[in-house]
């Protein structure tokens, strides 16, 4: 064999272990999203014990007690970015990540209601959005209402957004809906119980939110 | 079909390439190729170097200088001046020289310089005629570093280490490092047998070998790349000198840097596709035919798509963004997120870490390259500039020249 033909086929194998290695690399650190998406899911379902509990204790405890952002939101949010970011990489038909978003919405949803609980028991008044949106391709707004709620969210660190997939298929997600009336015209918006449609712009959804809202939302650096 | 999928045959050729690039660095050939050293005593073949000139009364002082100041016996070593109907100083310039023992100087109509070389190679008997482009300058011991390469008679011509002469502009900087670069890819290749132009800046030939192929021609405006595959067509080996230091002036401006490379690819794919296409995939050619070529020819493709690929990618953001930020203050989306900290959120993926690994192989032979030559100077700004610059500029004469040979498109030298 000539020298170069040698050398071609040693370069044709480094080649080879150069892009496997990198795609194992890649694999590795997706396997490891998961891994901890995972261990994220086992302290939610200590955190949704602890929710029932906490519900309990509301009907006896005094409202001082009480949080008003129960330690589950502060998780909540992180989950969602992880979530949506693991999506992003994974893909939207990994099994997984659906299983985990299913699991998420959920606990969004106890969350929620805890939410409103202590706000009717307390008098707190918590500002919250419910946020429907499709990654079925059947709502082409979505992207740009999801990218002016993180940056709400940021900037109100108390503002509640809810984050729900319309098409996800969860019983309580699609009782939820139906509770709340919400039409198959996405994205959908429901800004302290009031429902809205569509996104133009972020000038425009903060018009939605009650007057003075976003301000009181702005008082505590807690997520 | 996600765009960057056709990115991924391209990337896979690259990191092939720069493998082999890399083996072939390690292999005995090359290594017997960087230990070789001039011998003082040994035998001193008679040499005579050719100036080309057309209007380079600026530059030719200093390259005829540089020429009489080489380390090699004076009875030896003779240098011609070839005024190729100059219409500026030139004549003057080369008057200077007129009584100098070792210095010839031809006047004669313009003709372009394949014309200027072969009046050069038709007044001398030297064995070993070589080429200095009359904007470059050579080190003194650079016909030292390459009368040994001459060694084997197979060996027709013999290339010089090139870089930048004082580079100034970041696009000089820029080509500094994209040279020195070659010096690196010239020497292994050289080693195999695969190189396929003998560049202006201090080639040397075997005279009858050039005279017996009818001297050199016009090449589609590359007389020196055609030189080279005529030689390899006729089965002679090409070699390479790593410390024969040649520097040489570059373009200082885009559109003058963008002119020379659309003449030398278009040069390139009108020699390589036209009368040298059977060389091309020619396993009698071996890595030249095999490798070099195609993958030549490859890389212009897949530069362009490449290239092409990024810029539909990001006028798509670029597009996009205005409708997604629907009023989010810009600043939200350019200060970086505490996300960035996190591994959770480490931007590994197949495309960009392929792409960091061609960038990262491509520095390191541009290190050896440094190290191989000698070549003085500090290489950051170059490297900066290279890694910054290159990729956006390069497509740029790359589309020009393939569109100009698929139109059929001539442009002037200048």
């Amino acid at each position: 064999m000539s020298l170069h033909s040698r050398n071609a086929l040693i370069a044709l194998v480094i080649t080879i272990a150069i892009i496997g290695t990198v795609l194992y690399a890649v694999n590795y650190l997706n396997r490891q999203r998961i891994a901890e998406l995972s261990a994220i899911e086992n302290q939610i379902s200590i955190d949704t014990l602890s929710l029932d509990t906490q519900f309990s204790l509301l009907e006896t405890a005094p409202c001082g007690s009480v949080s008003e952002n129960t330690e589950l939101s502060g998780e909540l949010g992180d989950l969602g970015d992880r979530l949506s970011y693991a999506e992003g990489q994974l893909g939207s038909e990994n099994t997984r990540v659906i299983a985990l978003k299913k699991q998420y919405s959920l606990l969004e949803i106890r969350d929620y209601l805890v939410t409103r609980e202590l706000a009717s028991a307390c008098g707190t008044k918590p500002v919250t959005v419910l946020y429907f949106y499709s990654n079925a391709g059947d709502c082409a707004d979505c992207d740009n209402a999801g990218y002016a709620l993180s940056y709400l969210r940021t900037t109100y660190p108390k503002l509640r957004v809810y984050s729900f997939e319309y098409h996800l298929g969860v019983g309580a997600l699609r009782t939820l809906e139906s509770l709340l009336k919400i039409k198959n015209t996405l994205p959908a918006f429901v800004i302290q119980g009031t429902a809205s449609y569509g996104f133009t712009s972020l000038e425009d959804l903060e018009k939605q939110f009650p007057k003075g809202a976003l301000a009181t939302a702005t008082t505590s650096t807690q997520k | 079909m996600n765009p960057e999928v056709l990115a991924y045959p391209f990337l896979f050729v690259a990191i092939f390439f720069e493998s082999f690039i890399l083996v072939t660095l390690l292999s005995a050939p090359a290594r017997y190729g960087r230990a070789r050293r001039f011998v003082p005593g040994s035998i001193t073949p008679s040499v005579a170097i050719v100036v080309p000139c057309f209007n380079e009364a600026v530059t030719l002082t200093q390259t005829t200088e540089s020429l009489l100041a080489l380390h090699y016996p004076t009875d030896r070593l003779s240098v011609i001046l070839v005024n190729d109907g100059s219409k500026d100083d030139t004549a003057a310039a080369m008057a200077k020289f007129a009584g100098h023992p070792q210095v010839r100087i031809i006047h004669k109509e313009n003709g372009g310089k394949h014309t200027a070389l072969n009046a050069g190679i038709a007044v001398t008997d030297s064995e070993i005629v070589g080429c200095l482009d009359a904007d470059s300058f050579v080190e003194s011991d650079a016909l030292a570093e390459i009368i040994p390469c001459f060694e084997k008679q197979n060996v027709a011509a013999v290339t010089a280490a090139m870089s930048v002469a004082k580079p100034s502009t970041i696009l000089q900087h820029m080509q500094n490092a994209e040279y020195i670069f070659g010096i690196t890819v010239r020497h292994v290749l050289s080693s195999v047998n695969g190189l396929y132009v003998t560049p202006g800046p201090f080639s040397l030939y075997r005279r009858e070998i050039v005279v017996a192929l009818g001297g050199f021609r016009s090449g589609h405006q590359t007389e020196d790349m055609e030189m080279a595959l005529r030689l390899q067509k006729h089965g002679f080996a090409i070699e390479n000198a790593p410390r024969a230091r040649v520097y040489t002036k570059t373009p200082r401006t885009l559109m003058g840097l963008i002119r020379q490379r659309t003449r030398w690819t278009s040069g390139f794919l009108r020699n390589v596709l036209g009368e040298y296409r059977d060389l091309v995939g020619n396993a009698r050619h071996g890595a030249l035919g095999c490798l070099v070529l195609p993958v030549g020819l490859v890389s212009i493709f897949g530069a362009i798509v490449l290239f092409s690929n990024s810029l539909f990618l990001l006028a798509r953001h670029a597009l996009a963004a205005p409708a997604l930020r629907s009023g989010v203050p810009l600043s939200y989306s350019l200060v970086p997120s505490a996300h960035t900290l996190d591994w959770f959120y480490a931007p590994l993926d197949l495309f960009p870490a392929l792409a960091l690994l061609t960038v990262l192989a491509a520095i390191a032979l541009i290190a050896i390259g440094k190290r191989l030559s000698r070549t003085p100077g500090s290489l950051t700004l170059g490297l900066l500039s290279y890694l910054l610059l290159y990729g956006v500029v390069a497509p740029l004469w790359l589309m020009r020249a393939t569109a100009d040979v698929v139109t059929g498109t001539h442009r002037s030298w200048r």
